[in-house]
């Protein structure tokens, strides 16, 4: 409990640090503060440019800036989007669960499937499947992933045309709740598979090696030795500690995964915080662009306080904190 | 030239005859025989390398999973509890399944990484119990917690709620062996189980199998490299030396009269208590028996 | 060993190959790929269009493709070695000092590990300009952490041993253990983790690119797919050919360093 409280005020030391870092980044852009706030839509307009450095005391010191910048912050007030024309804060929020959504989705099915594979793989190291599977694995992380996407794409815009290649819902769209839920569901595979099958790849790779340690291990002989099933050593005792360094490492990479996901949104259209931050850099439109920065980074240290959780229920050597003689 | 050991009046509980194990171009056992009976202890000597732990494996057709071994000829006869005697070697997967944990059992040099380390310890216990005689949970766990009571385990229901890591080495071993014995196998074998123990629990552990032995009438085949844990629970022992079978007898036999000068060169790697005696400086200990 | 692995040796012949097609490639099909050759939009096979066809201006995607392989290498080469610099020197110092020291400077490295890349890499281009040395700033900014930590568990793991303390006891000033005793034994890990990271950064480049914030004026493969967005689903030449281009070269660096890594570590390989 103590260490977690611990865990927590570090997390929360972080956040400050990159809010300090986002500050920073503004007072050492080229240029002038006001300006680089403004964006390329409000930078024109001299009003604005007086109002901003009246709301932000920009004539203040470095420090009292600083710590004015920092309450708003604590009080939720990311700034404006003068070319969007609202708050960045409601901005980030509209855009914030569609990113969570195809984030998950991809994360899930990345583990999922990169596990089986993986356990496929380890199990029958030899077979013709498996080298295809680790020579799939190997190309997948190697290709980008926006390329992946527009293949995509192209294949199911004039091959097969059963799938959605853009945005979330259907523009005309006019069913119940159910029926928006398949809407969206629909709308999520394309984009969900092309972030998901770079991880895939990866996990897999992981997964295989770490089965193929466990299926060494004594504790696997010794499981075999009480005449357990095959199945039953390697789904039951095999499996759950060879998932271990993968939820790790998932855990780990879901800052990866948000990159991503930036690419994975534009080329989709997905209207998530990704796009978000593409229309905002088209706009040099620095108060949205910061913002989702932050926000992007919180979802990172929340996820992997998160990690640390789950790999502690699932191992309980970690648990205790410590193994007797 | 095998030597074969005199047969008592019941027929062996297990026999091998010939058995010969290959790891690809390597020959780990070359044609060794031995038998086994009821109520007995066989000790399986001889250095690391000599093809005592892969003869264990072969028994138990553990040889062949996940490694590359096969066995490529001989015999290993089982006298099952119907008293039908079955070749082990012939037998399919699934029936050694069967035979796995139930009527032959093992337990290995290494108790901690032999335990699954993500589930308690009584699980692990209860799941033999659980396959092979088709209880329920609950009273697995019963049997289960009742097997750890007769390892003398200490507290047993507040240990079959722990893991693995939480225990010492000693305890762990007891618990190796109330997995193995919970389904009240004919056969125990116990390649170097404590090797991994300090001394003192290194005697506790022996005593332990012995007492437990001799309530059940199992059959056990020990493999050590340490003459001392031989003299100590011994019955008949089989000196192996590179995949064959050097000498075989009982115990007595063997270390009163030990006829070939391998198993002399072991024996003398135990110092004879009192060979010091009168000696004010140290001395090497004479390298084969006298 | 490593030359037993085929697929590690193709990655090394792919990597020649893109490396030849790079530097050599121009010379010898000398299209200049901002020159306007054919009608816009014309896939490959049609009358008087180059080989792999014209993009949205009408320029000459091969030469595009062969010329776009220089700002991508060079940028990610210049982003290595500042990933190199900047991580192996955190990680050893790191490493080897242990205590405040170490956990002063982990703490640090945490503030740039939980920054999702592209975004933070987004972020500096947007604000400072996307010259090609801010872009490989940038990214280097961003990668430098794996390489940190990679540096430090090696440094942790060797500092104790036999011949670093024979070293000390030799009188060893602290830089020079640091670099000529314990470093080199620390080496395969490294090198096998920075081919991968070249794999990244010109990942993360392209990546850019894509999104407009690369420079603008070089060919870059990256930046012939994000500028060919608008109709390439009729012009699937446009997009297909600088992306594979891409793909077959971090895929170059993928073999290779896992090639590596099963040379340096061969119980990893399974049987």
């Amino acid at each position: 409990m103590k260490r977690f409280a611990i865990r927590m005020l570090w997390s929360i030391g972080l956040v400050l640090a990159v809010i300090f870092l986002n500050f920073s980044l503004i007072h050492l852009a080229p240029g002038d503060p006001a300006t680089v706030i403004a964006g390329e839509s409000g930078a024109g307009d001299p009003a604005v440019i007086e109002q901003i450095r009246a709301d932000y005391g920009l004539d203040r010191s470095f420090v009292a800036q600083l710590a004015s910048y920092v309450v708003r912050v604590a009080q939720g007030d990311l700034g404006d989007s003068f070319f969007f024309n609202q708050s960045v804060v409601s901005l980030i929020w509209a855009r914030l669960w569609p990113t969570i959504l195809l984030v998950a989705t991809a994360l899930i099915f990345a583990i999922v499937v990169g596990v089986l594979v993986g356990i496929f793989t380890a199990r029958r190291p030899e077979s013709r499947l498996s080298h295809s599977a680790t020579i799939l694995a190997l190309a997948g992380y190697s290709m980008p992933v926006f390329w992946t996407g527009l293949m995509l794409v192209i294949l199911f815009a004039s091959v097969f045309k059963v799938l959605p290649i853009s945005g979330m819902r259907d523009v005309q769209f006019d069913g119940g709740m159910l029926a928006s839920w398949v809407d969206v569901g629909e709308h999520l595979i394309l984009p969900a598979f092309t972030l998901g099958f770079l991880f895939l790849a990866q996990y897999s790779r992981l997964a295989r090696a770490s089965m193929l340690e466990v299926l060494q291990s004594d504790f696997v002989r010794t499981a075999r030795s009480k005449g357990l099933s095959e199945r039953v050593v390697v789904y039951k005792h095999a499996l759950r500690n060879a998932v271990i360094p993968v939820v790790t490492v998932a855990g780990l990479q879901f800052g990866t995964m948000l990159s991503g996901a930036i690419l994975v949104e534009t080329v989709f259209n997905w209207p998530g915080l990704g796009r978000l931050a593409f229309d905002a850099v088209l706009r040099r439109d620095a108060p949205v662009l910061l913002g989702v920065l932050l926000v992007s980074t919180l979802l990172v240290i929340v996820v992997n306080l998160l990690t640390d959780v789950v790999y502690r229920l699932i191992d309980p050597r970690i648990r205790v904190g410590g193994a007797a003689t | 030239m095998v030597p074969e050991i005199e047969t008592e009046a019941s027929s062996p509980i297990l026999e091998v005859r010939n058995l010969t194990v290959t790891f690809g171009s390597f020959t780990a056992v070359d044609g060794i025989s031995f038998s086994l009976h009821e109520g007995q202890t066989l000790a399986v000597v001889g250095e690391s390398g000599s093809g005592k732990s892969v003869t264990a494996l072969s028994i138990m057709r553990l040889v062949e999973l996940g490694t590359r071994g096969r066995i490529e000829s001989g015999e290993i006869l089982f006298r099952g509890a119907n008293g039908e005697v079955t070749d082990l070697v012939q037998e399919s997967e699934d029936a050694m399944r069967q035979v796995r944990g139930n009527q032959i059992s093992m337990i290995f040099q290494e108790p901690l990484t032999s335990l699954n380390p993500v589930y308690t310890v009584g699980d692990q216990v209860a799941e033999a119990v659980m396959l092979h005689q088709r209880l329920g949970r609950r009273e697995a766990k019963g049997r289960a917690l009742e097997m750890m009571r007769q390892v003398r385990i200490p507290d047993p229901d507040q240990r079959m709620g722990q893991y693995p890591h939480e225990m010492s080495g000693g305890m762990r071993q007891r618990v190796m062996i109330a997995m193995a014995l919970s389904c009240d196998p004919r056969v125990l074998i116990a390649d170097e189980p404590t090797t991994a123990l300090d001394v003192t629990i290194q005697a506790q552990i022996l005593g332990l199998m012995r007492d437990l032995q001799r309530t059940r009438s199992a059959a056990v085949m020990i493999i050590t490299h340490d003459m001392g844990v031989v003299a100590e629970v011994a019955d008949q022992v089989v000196v192996m030396n590179q995949g064959q079978v050097v000498e075989a007898g009982s115990v007595f036999d063997i270390f009163e009269d030990p006829k070939e000068p391998y198993t002399r060169a072991l024996l003398a790697a135990v110092p004879r208590l009192g060979s010091m005696a009168g000696r004010s400086d140290p001395a090497p200990f004479d390298l084969v028996a006298p | 060993m490593f030359f037993r692995n085929k697929a590690a040796v193709a990655g090394l012949f792919l990597l020649l190959g893109v490396i030849l097609m790079t530097f050599l490639g121009p010379y010898f099909y000398d299209e200049d790929p901002k020159d306007i050759v054919a009608r816009p939009l014309k896939g490959p096979g049609t009358e008087d269009v180059p080989g792999l066809g014209t993009d949205y201006l009408g320029r000459d995607v091969l030469a595009g493709v062969v010329n776009g392989g220089l700002t991508s290498l060079r940028v990610a080469a210049i982003a290595a070695a500042l990933i190199v610099m900047i991580g192996v020197t955190i990680g050893a110092v790191s490493g080897f000092y242990g205590g405040v020291i170490d956990n002063a400077l982990m703490r640090f490295t945490e503030v740039f590990q939980v920054l999702p890349a592209l975004l933070f890499a987004m972020v500096v281009v947007a604000l400072f300009g996307p010259s090609p040395w801010k872009v490989s700033i940038a990214i280097g900014l961003v990668l430098w952490p794996q390489l940190a930590r990679l540096t430090r568990a090696e440094f942790l793991r060797l500092k104790n041993m036999e011949f670093v303390k024979a070293a000390q006891a030799i009188g060893s000033s602290d830089l020079r253990i640091i670099m000529r005793v314990i470093l080199p034994n620390a080496l395969p890990p490294l090198i096998v983790a920075t081919t991968l990271v070249m794999g990244g950064a010109i990942l993360l480049e392209a990546g850019l690119a894509f999104l407009g914030l690369g420079d603008a004026n070089e060919v870059s493969w990256g930046l012939m797919i994000g500028q060919n967005r608008t109709n390439f689903i009729t012009s699937w030449w446009t997009v297909t050919f600088p992306g594979l281009a891409i793909f077959v070269t971090v895929l170059s660096f993928s073999l290779i360093g896992d090639g590596l890594q099963d040379a340096f570590n061969p119980k990893l390989r399974g049987r």
